[in-house]
């Protein structure tokens, strides 16, 4: 497998065969089982300053993938090549550990998709916000204070908040005190675990529009994580579609959007309700689960839900392979099919 | 008034997604977990009663009229009751107590108290009496109550005339202490043990876990028999306690060291955890200043349960002899006297008064307990 971009730009973040598997140790008695494949495999490369859609179903790996590009675990193996600021040579994130990776932790944060879990129920936003700081040793005293005032009025609260708890806020607010706390480390790279989930769809956007400010203000790159199609349709440049811990697709949002290769993407863009009442088009509903990750099928993973599967896909793992300059496909029928994407939809609709 | 105020603070719903929505004052978690607590009359009176009753035993020498081992002529003499009016129907403004009259049984050679009328002992407050040390330090002869001349034995006297409510507080002193101690002891084991359960995982987890498990199983009482049995009968009366104390919570902190596993278990799991590791916490201060802090609310609930425990254990230890001994005064020791016959069916006020006390003290523990345990819970509204 080779480069997945198509821009010439250098990548911030190139992640070649990352895997990330639960178990499978020898048991004392016995053969070891098969592990739990999370993360089996992926690769891809991240633009500085672009948006890195992630989307699959629960369970697919993805918030796996992003907890270990910001090394809140370990991988099981892979390279995540990340190319610092004043440096030529890129580094090894998941080889890295303990003091060898602190500097590096400072350019990837993360943002978490529970507003209520991902702040301290005992701290005050100034110990939430300036802690990032104090551990890392940015500041001290009163300049720990001043700093967080001014995150805080970066992301749309007032400074003269930040000596109440998390408890006063809801939830809307609460993502905002955990994008500050992201922030309060100057990162080049923010890992972002459906950070909208969680909220109103109203307060959705406001969440998604303050993003994109801070992107822009601070050439901030965005690995986006979500399985809402709407919001990843709205805020990324290029999507990589999971299934059972592997990339199935990896596109530049528009073309996946308007004719997807994989029949799992078609599923899952057809999944989206639509806000027209005229419109007639049968959603192609998935059948059976998501394929176990532990004991996943033969050939493709994905043929025992896919209504194209033929009998090579019973017994042939594909590859992923570059169908069309950029766009990445694992599908040994992409070239035949013709897939529908979100707006064929729309289309039909309308005429309908 | 502020207490108005505080409740519909407290009650206000959610501000809504604005900077401007916030009210302006400041309520940590602590406070909220105050308010909860208040709502809970039943837990607010056991605390109160709890705190008097700790006071008491802090100012035994004060609060008691007269010292436990005293003796006087009026040999198991039931409890004086407290008059406003006297036998001619008058109205005194100064409550007072009859004297006792004595005369035997010719059969049973039992004493048989009678009041006399004649004999009227006033209470007063603040008066002197037997001389006292106030923790151990001052020598004082001030008691809160009592009577001028003549005797005053509100919950009746023993076999050798001692004053029971006397020997009462005095005993509250080391049933009482018994629990707080023990159960701190056992905070240390069990925070330490399940800290380390819980933060570890794999192996070490296992070991524990299996390990409490066996102290678990086995039969409690036999147990602390076996083990209080092992204390040597010749160590004064301090060793005693404090190897009594030691047995107690020998078993008492594997409740405690799984609350903490638990906790530390699901809290490790919480986003802001991560959200430390990923920016470079060390594992210390991840334990310092996220872990504990929030663990603390559900292990002083399960202390505060487990203090009734402790106590009643002491109290069946002394019960049965291998606890505390006489002339230590403890609630288990002066309940040994109901393994009498003759005094459960003759002398009842000599076992009702300890029995109650335990009773009381156990339900106040509890009710606090179940208050502490609403309040602390981030669910309950």
């Amino acid at each position: 497998m080779s480069e997945h971009t198509t821009q010439t730009a250098t990548p911030i973040l190139s992640v070649r065969q990352l895997k990330k598997h639960y178990g499978g140790k020898k048991p004392l008695f016995g053969p070891a089982p098969n592990p739990l494949r999370a993360v089996d495999g992926i690769s891809f490369d991240v633009i500085e300053g672009e948006t890195f859609g992630i989307v699959g179903e629960s369970g697919c790996g993805k918030t796996t993938l992003g907890r270990c590009i910001a090394r809140a675990l370990e991988p099981t193996d892979g390279q995540m090549l990340y190319r610092p600021k004043d440096e030529k040579e890129p580094v090894d994130l998941a080889r890295l550990k303990g003091k060898a990776l602190r500097p590096y932790r400072l350019d990837v944060q993360m943002i978490f998709q529970d507003p209520i879990s991902s702040l301290n129920p005992r701290m005050t936003l100034l110990d939430i916000i300036g802690e990032p700081m104090i551990v890392n040793g940015l500041a001290k005293g009163a300049e720990v204070k001043r700093r967080v005032g001014e995150l805080l009025e970066r992301v749309g609260l007032r400074a003269d908040h930040m000596s109440r708890y998390p408890h006063a806020f809801s939830g809307g607010q609460r993502q905002r005190i955990g994008i500050a706390r992201a922030l309060a480390l100057n990162p080049r790279v923010i890992v972002c675990d459906e950070p909208v989930s969680a909220l109103d769809v109203s307060v959705q956007a406001q969440i998604l529009n303050l993003l994109q400010d801070l992107q822009t203000e601070q050439n901030l790159t965005y690995l986006f994580i979500a399985h809402d199609l709407g919001v990843v349709e709205y805020l990324c440049d290029r999507v990589a579609v999971m299934y059972v811990g592997e990339i199935v697709e990896l596109s530049d949002t528009e073309r996946l959007f308007d004719k997807p290769l994989h029949p799992y993407t078609e599923a899952l863009m057809s999944a989206v309700p639509e806000a027209n009442p005229y419109s007639v088009r049968q959603p192609k509903i998935l059948e059976g689960d998501l394929a176990n990750a532990v004991n996943r099928p033969d050939g493709c993973h994905f043929h025992p839900r896919c209504s194209y599967c033929v009998n090579r896909c019973r017994t042939e793992e594909p590859q992923l392979r570059e169908l069309e300059p950029g766009r990445w496909v694992r599908c040994h029928r992409a070239e035949e099919l013709s897939l529908s994407g979100a707006s064929d939809t729309l289309v039909e609709g309308v005429e309908a | 008034m502020t207490q108005m105020v505080d409740e519909r603070v407290a009650n206000m719903p959610p501000p809504a997604d604005a900077a401007e929505g916030v009210s302006n004052r400041i309520i940590s978690p602590t406070r909220l977990m105050w308010w909860k607590f208040k709502k809970h009359k039943l837990a607010v009176a056991s605390g109160i009663f709890l705190i008097l009753a700790y006071l008491a035993t802090i100012f035994a020498g004060f609060v008691s009229p007269y010292d436990p081992a005293s003796r006087s002529n009026n040999l198991y003499a039931p409890p004086q009751g407290i008059h406003f009016k006297d036998a001619e129907g008058n109205f005194h403004l100064q409550p007072f107590v009859y004297g006792y009259e004595m005369t035997r049984d010719l059969d049973t050679l039992r004493p048989v108290y009678t009041t006399d009328t004649d004999e009227i002992y006033p209470l007063r407050l603040f008066v002197q009496g037997e001389s006292y040390r106030l923790f151990g330090l001052f020598d004082a002869d001030i008691h809160l109550f009592g009577v001028e001349d003549g005797y005053v034995h509100l919950a009746g006297t023993d076999d050798f005339g001692r004053d029971m409510l006397s020997r009462l507080v005095y005993g509250a002193q080391i049933s009482l202490s018994v629990g707080i101690i023990s159960v701190l002891l056992s905070l240390v084991l069990g925070l330490v043990i399940g800290g380390i359960s819980g933060l570890y995982g794999g192996m070490i987890d296992s070991f524990i876990q299996r390990v409490i498990e066996a102290i678990i199983a086995i039969p409690t009482i036999p147990l602390w028999l076996g083990l209080a049995a092992a204390v040597p009968r010749d160590w004064p009366p301090v060793y005693q306690y404090f190897a009594i104390l030691a047995v107690l919570s020998l078993i008492s902190w594997t409740s405690t060291a799984r609350v903490a596993r638990g906790r530390f278990l699901a809290l490790r799991e919480q986003d802001f955890v991560t959200a430390a590791k990923v920016y470079g916490a060390s594992q210390p201060r991840i334990i310092r200043k996220h872990l504990v802090p929030n663990l603390m609310s559900y292990v002083i609930v399960t202390l505060t349960l487990a203090v009734p425990n402790i106590i009643i254990g002491e109290t069946a230890l002394s019960f049965l002899g291998v606890g505390l001994k006489p002339p230590t005064v403890s609630w288990g020791v002066l309940l040994q006297e109901a393994q009498s016959v003759q005094i459960v069916q003759f002398y009842p006020w000599i076992w009702i008064g300890p029995a109650l006390c335990v009773i009381l003290v156990v339900l106040a523990f509890n009710f606090v307990g179940d208050g502490a345990r609403d309040a602390a819970d981030p669910f309950s509204r």
